[in-house]
């Protein structure tokens, strides 16, 4: 997950997320994905109090899309994934792995890996207006099946369902079904692959919106043209939906995008029959277009009110909230990094030598005081996260060991040695003005401009740019075609808890396209892509850890991208609110959990 | 020689209560002295004391600017790009002024030292009000000149383009076209680079159509002169009138609007740097800076030092575009 507006993005990229370090401990937990012992926490022992209304205060445009197969970002998981919808697989509040939601169990995993088994549970009702309709199984592969198409804008389901068979041929056109999802009866889905997937099997990718059901009797008008309008007539199985949705449509009172959602009590939904969900609130108003720093003031000082898509306040009320404020403020690893990406396709950035004297002369405490100190997140050594399994095999927050990542200060010396391998006699720099482009947003823009003055310590000239972060990503940074020679605002977060999500899309050479490329750095290794393509079809999570821990470390060795830190997500409350925060999104919000005191 | 040139001198001495004719004769006291304009122009301006003390800061932000490397040497501050971590807490909170540790200014978020960032951002305005005002003054001074000159389809086809660019939001105007050749290559084939040279573009763009229209309607007026009319029946063209005859007559005007403008085009840029389309960092501009500090309110210095040398700075142009206006056109009076 990529980041984009500073808040995690699912899967690909991490749009944002900065967090912290306070717990190195907690943060280390690598977990072969089973269910995490460390806790999402609440800001106070108040027990949760049933009613009332909570205001999210947003400022970064708030959800991207209504419709469930497009949400791929941290807002969109929290703000309207988790409260108005019921998926295949859920995710609890303090969990590290998924926890059957509409499916009654696991996967049953048969036919070498190659066939999946999935029962769901009946009798989970949809929102009006089809109040009366109960999930079926072939509302799931309707959901999954419209994940495919371009209509709906999905971001991930090439890589995590581009191996069910048939699954190709649909999406080119080619089929009017997914010929590998199965539907034998009403609650019973059946997924065939190609190959074993690993993260089909252990159904971390099947805890993702693509499985949030949709029904096709209903939804079929919606999803045609160019662009499907489901969002605005969904249907809801979750504890709230839209306000006034119920007439079919979503009416203007209650969203306007990236100003206003307000959400109410979804009448269909059952708390006796959900798992995952409390919903103490009975209303959630999300309103968005709001000033940093004024939001965050009036979280603290004010009432009902939630920190809402940003992943943390400005550094001055963040020392306050550490400081003085510390039952209000929330802060866990979010599982995702930051870094900057060295294009290989580029000279002199196709030398190693090169890239690792870039790696060995930044700064990481310099770059992570421009985001707030040691409360953002921990020094980074290497690509995946705390907590995703894979890190203690690459070596943990220590990493594996390369010099370039043993000073955390910057080693100017080890550096000037590096371009001296590289051919550049005095240790400095002589070439041409490299191409970068910043993101000029705050605080971004601050570490764009302290990665830029380190990287001229070693006689470096750059063409320095400052855009937009949107503009950042879809002009420049994941084009090839831009030419871009470094990408010093970058992040990436987790999909799940599997490194897979962290290291495949980066890395894999196979992944590199015209457009939308987030293999940035371009890095196209066959030893390494094969060793990818090989471990996607792990299904032993001890097996998977191993082998792409490993790869890990190896991509480490290659110094393609600099990875800087592990960042933390900082949530805050104002004082008369138990939030409670859900690791699986990386730290932000569980809105179905929290509540009034 | 001009035939018109004297004019400036004739309605100065005119109004300031002479006859027609006796402008050039001073008669105060018992001597009698011939002054020419310029000494008319200063008489009267070196009597406005606060003219005279925000010339005298604005020389003196101009030397600031141009001297800046050397004060901020002298002064043992760092440059304005170098970036110290040793100077922020643990939180990344930037320190406030010190004088035992020279940064007189304290230091922003990078732990870039404000006094040099303050002063080598003076070169960033001076730069913008002064090539951004001559652009826009040569640009509308030409324009308004033909228009009135010409009249009929010229005048038709340059004041409906005015009309046209006055309808425009400028700030939306300004903020798209800086976002849009802020991109890359820039705009036009990569001839209008991002950062500097937009701006003043940008500004260029937006102001040339208020002088134009000022310029145009005092050449209406000045064509129907009889010096013109003169200088016509002498066989004189069109371009010698229009740039030896009318042009030196319109000066004056030409220089208090410049003053005028002066001022809000350095705002102009600040706001442009605030909100993003700007200068390009790390070059330091008040209204960057000022955009900054707006995101970290608990350094107060950090929009302290660079708000007030934006305030003094327009401010003083301001004050003296007064003087000057007086000085050249006593009859009107300051509101």
């Amino acid at each position: 997950m990529e980041s984009t507006n500073e808040r995690t993005r699912m899967r690909r990229l991490v749009r944002l997320l900065p967090f912290v370090v306070a717990a190195l401990a907690g943060l280390v937990v690598a977990g072969c994905g089973s269910s995490s012992s460390s806790s999402s926490k609440t800001s106070s022992s108040s027990a949760p109090k049933m009613g009332g209304t909570v205001t999210i205060l947003d400022v970064a445009g708030s959800v991207d899309s209504l419709d469930p197969g497009y949400w791929y970002y941290q807002t969109d998981y929290t703000e309207l994934g988790q409260t108005t919808q019921r998926w295949l697989y859920g995710w609890k509040d303090n969990t590290t792995s998924p926890t059957p939601d509409i499916a009654t169990g696991l996967p049953v995993v048969s036919n070498g890996g190659k066939t999946l088994t999935i029962h769901i549970h009946s009798g989970i009702h949809y929102s009006p207006p089809i109040a009366s309709q109960t999930v079926v199984s072939a509302d799931i592969k309707y959901a999954m099946e419209r994940c495919m198409t371009p209509r709906v804008g999905n971001g991930y389901w090439g890589a995590y369902y581009n191996n069910i068979v048939g699954a190709q041929a649909y999406a080119a056109g080619k089929a009017k079904s997914v010929a590998g999802l199965v539907t034998p009866n009403a609650t019973t889905l059946i997924i065939n692959t190609t190959v074993p997937v690993g993260v089909l099997a252990d159904a971390n990718a099947l805890g993702l919106p693509c499985t949030i059901p949709v029904p096709q009797s209903y939804a079929a008008k919606f999803d045609t043209g160019a662009q499907s309008t489901y969002g605005m007539h969904q249907v809801f199985t979750g504890p709230y939906m839209i306000k006034g949705a119920g007439t079919g449509t979503v009416p203007t009172s209650s969203y306007q995008p990236g100003k206003l959602l307000l959400l109410v009590r979804n009448p269909s939904w059952q708390r006796s029959t959900d798992p995952i969900r409390h919903a103490y609130f009975d209303a959630i108003d999300i309103k968005g277009g709001n000033d940093i720093t004024v939001a965050s003031n009036q979280i603290i000082d004010g009432s009902d009110l939630m920190s809402g898509d940003f992943a943390a306040p400005p550094t001055s009320i963040l020392k306050q909230l550490v400081t003085q404020d510390q039952s209000q403020f929330h802060i866990q690893s979010s599982g995702g990094n930051r870094y900057i990406s060295l294009n290989t396709t580029i000279p002199p950035l196709n030398n190693i030598d090169v890239r690792k004297a870039l790696s060995a002369v930044i700064d990481k405490n310099a770059l992570r005081l421009t985001r707030g100190g040691p409360t953002i997140g921990v020094i980074a050594t290497h690509f995946n996260a705390p907590g995703i399994p894979g890190f203690d095999q690459a070596g943990g927050v220590a990493g594996p060991g390369y010099n370039y990542d043993t000073n955390p200060n910057g080693d100017l010396a080890l550096a000037e040695s590096y371009m001296k391998m590289a051919g550049y006699k005095t240790g400095k720099y002589t070439g041409p003005p490299l191409l970068m482009i910043g993101d000029n947003s705050v605080p971004a823009g601050n570490t764009a401009l302290a990665i830029e003055s380190e990287f001229e310590t070693l006689g470096f000239k750059f063409t320095f740019r400052e855009v937009p972060h949107a503009t950042m990503y879809s002009k420049f940074c994941e084009v090839p075609k831009a030419k871009v020679a470094i990408c010093p605002n970058l992040g990436w977060g987790k999909d799940f808890f599997d490194a897979q999500s962290m290291i495949d899309p980066v890395f894999n050479g196979g992944n590199i396209v015209p457009v939308g490329n987030v293999n940035m750095a371009q890095a196209n290794n066959p030893t390494f892509n094969a060793e990818m393509n090989k471990a996607v079809e792990l299904t032993n999570p001890t097996q998977r850890a191993a082998v792409w821990g490993k790869l890990d470390a190896q991509i480490e060795g290659q110094a393609y991208v600099i990875p800087w830190l592990w960042d933390n997500e900082v949530a805050f409350n104002s004082k008369d609110v138990n939030g409670v925060t859900w690791k699986f999104n990386g730290g932000d919000w569980d809105l179905t959990n929290s509540s009034l005191k | 020689m001009s035939v018109g040139s004297d004019l400036l001198a004739a309605d100065a001495a005119q109004a300031d209560g002479g006859l027609p004719g006796d402008g050039l004769i001073e008669t105060s006291g018992a001597d009698v002295a011939a002054q020419s304009p310029l000494q008319l122009f200063w008489r009267r301006f070196r009597t406005d004391r606060v003219a005279i003390v925000s010339l005298v800061f604005i020389v003196g932000l101009i030397l600031v600017a141009i001297l800046a490397p050397l004060i901020v040497r002298l002064a043992g501050a760092p440059g304005p790009n170098v970036q110290n971590t040793k100077l922020l807490d643990s939180f990344g909170d930037p320190t406030g002024p010190s004088f035992a540790h020279h940064e007189y200014f304290g230091v922003d978020p990078l732990g870039r030292d404000l006094f040099a960032r303050v002063l080598y951002g003076a070169r960033v305005s001076l730069i913008v009000a002064f090539i951004a005002t001559g652009l826009s003054l040569v640009i509308g001074v030409t324009a308004g000149m033909v228009a009135g000159f010409f009249r009929g389809w010229v005048d038709s086809l340059i004041s409906r383009s005015i009309d046209v660019l006055l309808a425009f939001p400028i700030l939306l105007l300004a903020l798209g076209l800086g976002a849009a050749c802020s991109l890359g290559g820039g705009c036009f084939g990569g001839l209008l680079k991002p950062g500097l040279v937009v701006v003043i573009f940008v500004i260029a763009f937006v102001n040339w159509t208020y002088i134009a229209r000022i310029i145009r309607g005092q050449v209406l007026s000045l064509r129907e002169k009889e010096f013109v009319e003169a200088s016509r029946s002498l066989g004189a063209s069109n371009s010698r009138i229009i740039f030896r005859e009318l042009l030196p007559n319109l000066v004056a005007p030409i220089i208090v609007y410049a003053t005028l403008i002066i001022p809000q085009n350095v705002l102009f840029e600040a706001a442009l740097s605030y909100l993003g389309v700007g200068v390009q960092p790390p070059t330091a501009s008040w209204g960057a800076m000022l955009a900054d500090a707006s995101t970290n309110l608990s350094a107060w210095w950090y929009m302290l030092f660079p708000g007030v040398a934006l305030l003094l700075t327009v401010l003083a142009f301001n004050l003296v575009g007064d003087g000057l206006q007086d000085a050249l056109h006593p009859r009107g009076g300051r509101s």
